[in-house]
């Protein structure tokens, strides 16, 4: 019974959250409800029996990558109906028929294609019970080490190139040059 | 694995016994109805207790602050004052509630509660004895470091929705601040999972023993310095002084929490008194052995065995040493925390960045390295156990 | 076979709600009890008895954003280490230690040359130091003079 509480209040706060986030104009708002969303995502994942990946979730997208988001629409500007130093408040119109176009096109190829994913994973495998729960933290760890020992170490060259990456562009540009 | 508090209690017949009586007089299977009332018994529990240590917490920080610089302290509502954090709260309830013309009212609004709902989620795993847990999730750690990063989207939250520029740059610093300070405090942890094996906090504390040698901050020199650097990084995200740039009242007015009245700010407050002790109890279960009592006394064995008592009361006296214990040590770390407060003047803005990045991250990671190797070195054995090894190695050879 | 068992997660759900209720309880009770008399003054944000010029909604310091971006990597870093940290205790224990140590150093390696880059380029400091020209020098020490 609980499952299925869980699994409501946690798609409902998903589907609610993204819903939100394309409808509100206001920046700051639509990343709160994307940290809805997200939080939202972290209560899936929890139902479907992958705990560790719930607990990365709140701990990369929550903690994180929101607070970045955060950051960044303050960076470059909060407000865009107040004017701010840059002018950014020149944005392209959202909400006319061009835009409406490329993002129901987009939609449609993206819901498709994610579709045949399902299908065909749908195919593969009948539904059935979901494995028993135990610590995927464990097997996880396992597999990370032994099957997937490159994968492994290579994810850490690839976060390597994402911070050299990421101060490199966010450095201010040298007065004078 | 998963245990939780009703796992414990399902051992006891009364337990059973209460379940079937249910189930006929109600004519379902009561198990379900019996583990919600349970752990909504429970939850209410703890966050009353919570809440009162975070109202007695208030007391406590004038008490002591007045006792360092030589006052009195709050002394007129009640015994010693002791009912103060009581008229505070209802002051609070009864004061205006002002919204700034120009605030952002949907973010005003979420903000606190926001703070609250992130610290009552990092209740859930807190370890108060072997049986009196909440929920013992097997990602336990990593999942309270990441509720508890909701405070810092708050206290971001509030400091912009409120539109004023104290609170702005309040809440900018407190966001910057908590997400770096993160870095050592989850590397420091890290170092002792390693030692543990495991992510849950029962396997953390259950890996240590009673007496403080057996504790992880006397493991090795690795995880002494461990524990301070995680102790250092926890002031920092609880924004407790030395570290309280986000509110720094000199400068700041108040910080991100300016514009807040009455019991909206009181949520702010209250959060942050619950965050202290939720940070000094994952403290307390990491470094300190958490509920371990010294001689096994928690399993309340040794009482059974001597005593002749019977196993059930034996249990639960042991669980309540077990509370006793984790709690004398929590508060023991909430005195100190306090004590700092009052005692050092406040860091200045580029040398906490510097102390998170260029001292407390290096330094974590390299008493990470050090557990790591140390583990692989000497199969998780502490000093103590090697030096006894040792003399037991240089008598034998006599 | 079972179905996972998901009750571990209901204190959290429990606890939450505690949560929004406390908040919203207290407020909605607040509202008989406090008083209501809003006026502009009251209403206008706090900048010590000055009248506020401008939003505060300003554009951020870059470095800001800067350590985020620092934050998150070594948050993905650590969320790839904890399960490795987890089985280490195991693999160790069945003679396995030297292969998960050798990885794990390896990783932390990579992670601590990253570091090094951001220090030297000076990515970590608050403060941003730089070197002025010697016709820089030249012209402050001319203002200094005049």
């Amino acid at each position: 019974m609980f499952d299925n509480i869980l699994f409501i209040l946690s798609a409902s706060l998903t589907v609610v959250g993204a819903f939100s986030v394309v409808l509100t104009k206001n920046l700051m708002h639509s990343c709160v409800y994307l940290l809805a969303a997200l939080f939202g995502t972290a209560g899936l994942y929890a139902t479907l029996g992958a705990d560790f990946l719930a607990a990365t979730q709140l701990v990369v997208y929550v903690g994180g990558v929101v607070i970045l988001m955060l950051f960044a629409v303050m960076l470059t500007g909060g407000d865009q109906d107040k004017e701010n130093k840059f002018g950014i408040t020149k944005v392209p119109s959202m909400g006319n028929f061009k835009t409406f176009l490329a993002g129901g096109v987009s939609a449609l190829v993206i819901a498709l294609v994610v579709l045949r994913l399902i299908a065909n994973v749908a195919k593969q495998n009948p539904q059935g019970e979901l494995p028993e729960f135990t610590s995927s933290v464990v097997a996880i760890g396992t597999k990370l080490v032994t099957d997937h020992v490159l994968a492994f170490e290579i994810s850490s060259v690839l976060l390597l190139g994402a911070l050299v990456g990421a101060a490199v562009i966010a450095r201010p540009a040298k007065r004078g040059e | 694995m998963n245990s939780t508090i009703v796992s414990y209690l399902s051992q006891f017949e009364g337990h059973k016994k209460f379940i079937s009586i249910l189930s006929e007089a109600l004519g379902f299977d009561a198990t379900y109805l019996v583990a919600f009332l349970v752990f909504f018994l429970a939850s209410f529990i703890v966050v009353n207790v919570m809440a009162l240590v975070g109202g007695l917490g208030t007391y406590a920080e004038r008490k002591i602050s007045a006792d360092i610089q030589m006052r009195q302290g709050p002394n007129r509502v009640g015994p010693y004052g002791l009912l103060q954090f009581l008229a505070d709260g209802v002051k609070m309830i009864t004061k205006e509630d002002i919204i700034p013309r120009n605030a952002d009212k949907l973010l005003f609004t979420i903000a606190p509660l926001m703070a609250l709902v992130g610290v009552f989620g990092s209740l859930a795993v807190v370890p108060f004895s072997s049986g009196f847990i909440l929920t013992d999730l097997n990602v336990g750690v990593f999942y309270l470091i990441g509720v508890s990063s909701l405070v810092g989207v708050a206290i971001f939250l509030g400091g912009y929705s409120s539109n004023s520029k104290w609170s702005m740059l309040g809440g900018m610093r407190g966001a910057s601040q908590i997400i770096s300070y993160e870095v050592p405090v989850t590397l420091s942890i890290l170092a002792i999972v390693i030692l543990a094996g495991g992510l849950s906090f029962s396997t953390l504390v259950e890996a240590q023993g009673g007496m403080p040698h057996q504790w992880y901050i006397l493991h090795n020199p690795f995880t002494f310095i461990g524990f301070f650097v995680f102790f250092i990084g926890a002031l920092a995200e609880t924004n407790r002084a030395p570290f309280d740039l986000p509110e720094a009242e000199s400068e700041l007015v108040s910080g991100y929490h300016t514009e807040y009245t009455g019991m909206r700010f009181g949520f702010f407050a209250l959060a942050e008194y619950i965050e202290v002790f939720v940070v000094c109890g994952v403290a307390a279960a990491a470094f300190l052995g958490g509920y371990k009592v010294p001689f096994d006394l928690g399993t309340g064995d040794l009482l059974v065995n001597t005593l002749h008592l019977p196993p059930i009361i034996g249990r639960n006296i042991g669980q309540i040493l077990q509370v006793g214990s984790f709690v004398t040590k929590t508060l023991v770390l909430y005195y100190i925390v306090i004590w700092i407060r009052w005692t050092f003047p406040r860091l200045r803005v580029d040398h906490l960045m510097t102390l998170c990045w260029k001292y407390l991250t290096p330094i974590a990671l390299f008493n990470l390295v050090g557990c790591a190797v140390w583990l692989y070195a000497f199969d998780g054995q502490s000093v103590w156990e090697l030096l006894s090894h040792l003399g037991g190695a240089s008598s034998g050879g006599h | 076979m079972s179905s996972p068992n998901l009750d571990v997660y209901m204190p959290i759900v429990i606890l939450m709600a505690f949560g929004v209720v406390a908040v919203v309880g207290a407020l909605l009770f607040g509202r008989l009890l406090r008083p209501s008399n809003p006026n502009t003054l009251k209403e206008s944000p706090y900048e010590c008895g000055e009248e506020p010029i401008g939003s505060a909604w300003s554009n951020f310091n870059v470095r800001f954003y800067v350590v985020s971006l620092i934050f998150i990597i070594f948050d993905v870093e650590g969320a790839l280490m904890f399960p490795v940290a987890a089985v280490f205790k195991k693999f160790n224990e069945i003679g396995e230690g030297a292969v998960l140590l050798g990885s794990l150093l390896l990783f932390i390696l990579v992670l601590v040359l990253g570091i090094i880059y951001c220090w030297r380029k000076g990515d970590l400091d608050w403060v941003k130091s730089f070197k002025l020209t010697d016709e820089q020098i030249k012209q402050l020490n001319g203002i200094e003079e005049s």
